[in-house]
């Protein structure tokens, strides 16, 4: 039917093209069926929801260097000028900043240093009463600590006692759900979760144990260099932004403001090596796959002209154009289930290899399954075209030379 | 014979423009992808201070109980505590060491002249300057006694002694770091590093600082770092000094040790230091464990070539593979369709070997091309990566070793390519084609 046999003897009678074809398809399901699952590993890093409403949030550093003022009076005075700007919705001064990559992390105990008891590493902001909605993250249960419940830290004497806490963090620490209410343990220090929040992301995302977990603890910590989170109304954090530079130096100018960034431009940041690795490997498999498809299209035109004759010789005999279409559709096709076999197999191995040395997800096998067909559609059009260009060879051409 | 045949090479580019063209475009996407890949590699794993990385030694101390883990490789922790260092640095020995700790300020000089601004600065010991080749310009390193007094005086690079008092020389000048007024000292040259390997903790590819100031400054001004701090147990620091007496990691130590003896000779003061610690009730295990690794250990055990990037480069080199087979495929029709004239010259006596050695030239013309294109084809990746990660600023670029090493591999893969296809045509026999002429 598909007159396979001559088409095998006639491959293994000229096996170098074919065997170049068949490396070719390998290797690029190999690359492609990869490099496609790492891409999509990376697209749903970059777009996992975060929490908060990023294009409306910015940051800022505050360095004082003048030393005849008092850091707590002019934090209070800062937050409040900044409430005050038209178009803010909240400001607060924070210990870190969300998905910038650089905060603090300690660990969470059921118990006190130093009993031994469970224990889970978290990431914690330290803010006050207003952090909560400046975040703009949602409590599920429970209450936002007040006003009277921030600790001033001036001499380490005192320590909050109360603190909000993430929902992943409490369900690692109470399994059962009933952890409103309980206190939970910084070294020595018990806190007591007032609140639990929903989904909120740390300064860490790549971290996948300690990124959604957090606590906010409400306590000031009045350091030289300290960072203000500012939420605004929609579309009106450009023109917040402009003015926070004059306003922080009416009021004090011993300082230095520094890093005024988007929160949206700080995960870009953040995230800016995935994207790019996203980027590049997108450039690979699409160059690859061109590059891979004119090979076939070339070998198969460089067959045609080594069996101009044969195909001239055929068609004399009464083969139909069909016919000689199916033969080089069939032919290539052979090669090309045989380049996927061995693809697939070289797709898995490779897959095991990165998954072995470098943090990379074991390879699902859906991607190699899509690339292998995907392979097979691209190849039985890039044959079509010297296929049909066989087919119309002319008879006459096989008698004109011995 | 060479220049005929690289003549008969062009002539044989120019009959078949359109299959040399392909050719040299696969060539050039090929070497264009791994160059690419391969120069950010390559300059991040490069040797960032050859003529002596193989005698600096980052210093590592394991100061954690038994069974504490850390999340560095070999479980010993990266940095070191205060304690540690300050002794190191004291000790009576005669190898040059530096401490390190990085910090920051607002700079300014008092006055409006400079509008205040947010600077890290690098605290450090007097051999530092010596140890990582860093030229004076102008004035010197603080001398001993400053050292030991937590004199308030500064080094700062060209740049920086530019930016504030707009000449190269600020030698004598005095700027502010928060509100503590500083006295210059020394000028250094700009310290040019792709990779800061004496600090890798916050960014390898940060640039070095440019302000750097006596390490005892750190305790007479209670200088916070910028870097990280890590504690492997619960300690209440309510004070700064609480901080320099805790098991808090949070400085890195550097020595130059110029032989194996003086290694060993480091190694065995250092076994001696824990063994007395332990009498004290710190370095708790059985063994005393310690590392000292050289800058180029040191920058393959902190992971500064990024997985991202090696596994790039390993997809490109399978990327070139696909190109090499694909060049193959159209070599061998190109050659074998020129079969008739071959057989015409070797029966004109032309031996073996003679046409062999044309077509290989011809292939190495075609890895030429190709490789001269491929670093075009690469600089506009590394445009590229540079235009959409900016911390790759310094990396994406291509140093002359990657230039020359562009057109070497391109021609050597071509001329690997070409093998087949010409030996399949330089064994024509003449008769076959003399027949139907």
């Amino acid at each position: 039917m598909l007159e396979i046999k001559p088409i095998i003897n006639a491959l293994l009678r000229s096996k170098v093209g074919a065997l170049l074809l068949l490396i070719q398809i390998a290797i690029t399901t190999a690359i492609v069926s990869n490099a496609a699952f790492i891409i999509n590993d990376r697209i749903n890093y970059l777009n996992q929801p975060t929490g908060y409403e990023e294009e409306n949030i910015f940051k800022f550093n505050v360095m004082t260097f003048g030393t005849d003022v008092d850091l707590i009076q002019q934090i209070e005075l800062d937050e409040d000028r900044i409430r005050q700007l038209p178009g803010v919705v909240d400001a607060v001064q924070i210990s870190a900043i969300p998905l910038s990559g650089g905060g603090s992390s300690t660990s969470f105990r059921l118990k006190p240093v130093p009993e031994k008891s469970k224990s889970v590493n978290a990431s914690y902001f330290e803010t006050d009463e207003h952090g909560l909605n400046t975040l703009g993250v949602n409590l599920i249960a429970g209450r936002n600590f007040t006003q009277e419940e921030v600790v001033i830290n001036r001499d380490f004497t005192k320590y909050p006692n109360v603190a909000l806490a993430t929902k992943a963090l409490m369900d690692e620490l109470y399994p059962d759900g009933d952890g409103l209410g309980k206190t939970i343990y910084t070294g020595d220090k018990p806190l007591t979760i007032v609140g639990i929040i929903g989904m909120m992301k740390g300064p860490w995302l790549k971290l996948e144990e300690r990124k959604d977990k957090s606590v906010i603890i409400p306590m000031l910590d009045p350091s030289k260099l300290h960072q203000f989170l500012v939420r605004t109304e929609s579309g009106r954090r450009a023109e917040v932004m402009t003015q926070i530079e004059d306003l922080m130096h009416e009021s004090y100018a011993k300082r230095v403001i520094q890093d005024l960034t988007g929160l949206d431009k700080k995960k870009a940041d953040y995230v800016a090596e995935d994207l790019l690795m996203m980027r590049m490997l997108v450039i690979l498999i699409s160059v690859l796959v061109l590059v891979t498809a004119l090979g076939i299209f070339g070998l198969t035109l460089f067959n045609i002209n080594k069996r101009t004759k044969q195909i001239g010789t055929r068609r004399a005999l009464g083969a139909r154009k069909s016919a000689i279409i199916k033969y080089f559709v069939v032919e290539n096709s052979l090669i090309c289930i045989a380049g996927l076999v061995l693809g697939v197999c070289g797709a898995v191995f490779l897959g095991q290899q990165l998954m072995a040395h470098y943090s990379v997800p074991a390879l699902s096998y859906w991607y190699v399954a899509v690339t292998a067909v995907a392979v097979f559609a691209m190849s039985l059009l890039a044959v079509i075209g010297p296929a049909k260009r066989a087919a119309n060879i002319a008879p006459s051409i096989a008698t004109r030379t011995i | 014979m060479f220049s005929h045949y690289i003549d008969l090479s062009w002539r044989s580019f120019k009959r078949t423009p359109l299959v040399s063209v392909l050719m040299v475009m696969a060539i050039a996407i090929g070497i264009g992808v791994t160059m690419t890949s391969l120069s950010v590699y390559h300059m991040m794993s490069m040797d960032p201070i050859p003529n002596k990385s193989s005698q600096l030694f980052a210093v590592q101390l394991q100061s954690m109980d038994e069974g504490e883990t850390w999340f560095s490789p070999d479980s010993i922790p990266y940095q070191l505590t205060y304690k540690d260092t300050d002794h190191l640095l004291n000790a009576d020995l005669p190898y040059k060491r530096a401490a390190l700790m990085k910090t920051g300020f607002s700079v300014h000089l008092n006055s409006d002249k400079i509008k205040p601004f947010l600077e890290t600065a690098r605290v450090t010991s007097r051999d530092a300057f010596e140890m990582f080749n860093l030229t004076f310009l102008h004035g010197g390193v603080w001398s001993l006694e400053q050292e030991q007094n937590a004199a308030p005086v500064v080094v700062i690079s060209e740049t920086m002694s530019k930016k504030l008092f707009g000449t190269d020389n600020g030698v004598g000048q005095t700027l502010y770091l928060d509100d503590l007024s500083m006295r210059v000292v020394g000028v250094i040259q700009d310290w040019q590093l792709h990779v800061k390997y004496y600090d890798p903790n916050n960014g390898a590819f940060n640039d070095p600082e440019q302000i750097f100031i006596p390490f005892s400054l750190i305790k007479a001004h209670e200088l916070n770092t910028w870097g990280n701090t890590n504690g492997w147990k619960h300690e209440p620091v309510k004070v700064f000094n609480d901080k320099l007496e805790s098991e808090k990691v949070w400085l890195q130590f550097w020595v130059q040790l110029n032989n194996d003896s003086e290694k060993q000779a480091y190694s065995d003061y250092i076994t001696n230091y824990i063994l007395d610690q332990k009498k004290l009730g710190r370095f708790t295990r059985e063994q005393p464990e310690f590392k000292l690794r050289d800058v180029n250990e040191w920058i393959i055990y902190r992971q500064v070539v990024n997985e991202d990037n090696k596994i790039m480069v390993a997809l490109s080199f399978m990327f070139l593979a696909v190109c090499l087979a694909n060049i193959l495929g159209l070599l061998l029709a190109k050659f074998l369709r020129r079969a008739p004239e071959v057989g015409v010259r070797r029966a004109l006596g032309a031996s073996k070997r003679q046409v062999f050695y044309q077509h290989i030239v011809e292939v190495g013309m075609l890895g030429l091309f190709g490789g001269v294109l491929g670093i075009l084809v690469a600089q506009l990746g590394l445009l590229g990566i540079r235009q959409s990660y900016s911390y790759y600023e310094s990396l994406a670029n291509m140093d002359i070793s990657m230039l020359m090493t562009a057109p070497i591999i391109a021609i050597s893969a071509c001329i690997l390519a070409g093998i087949y296809p010409a030996w399949l045509v330089c064994r024509t026999t003449p008769s076959t084609y003399l027949k139907t002429q």
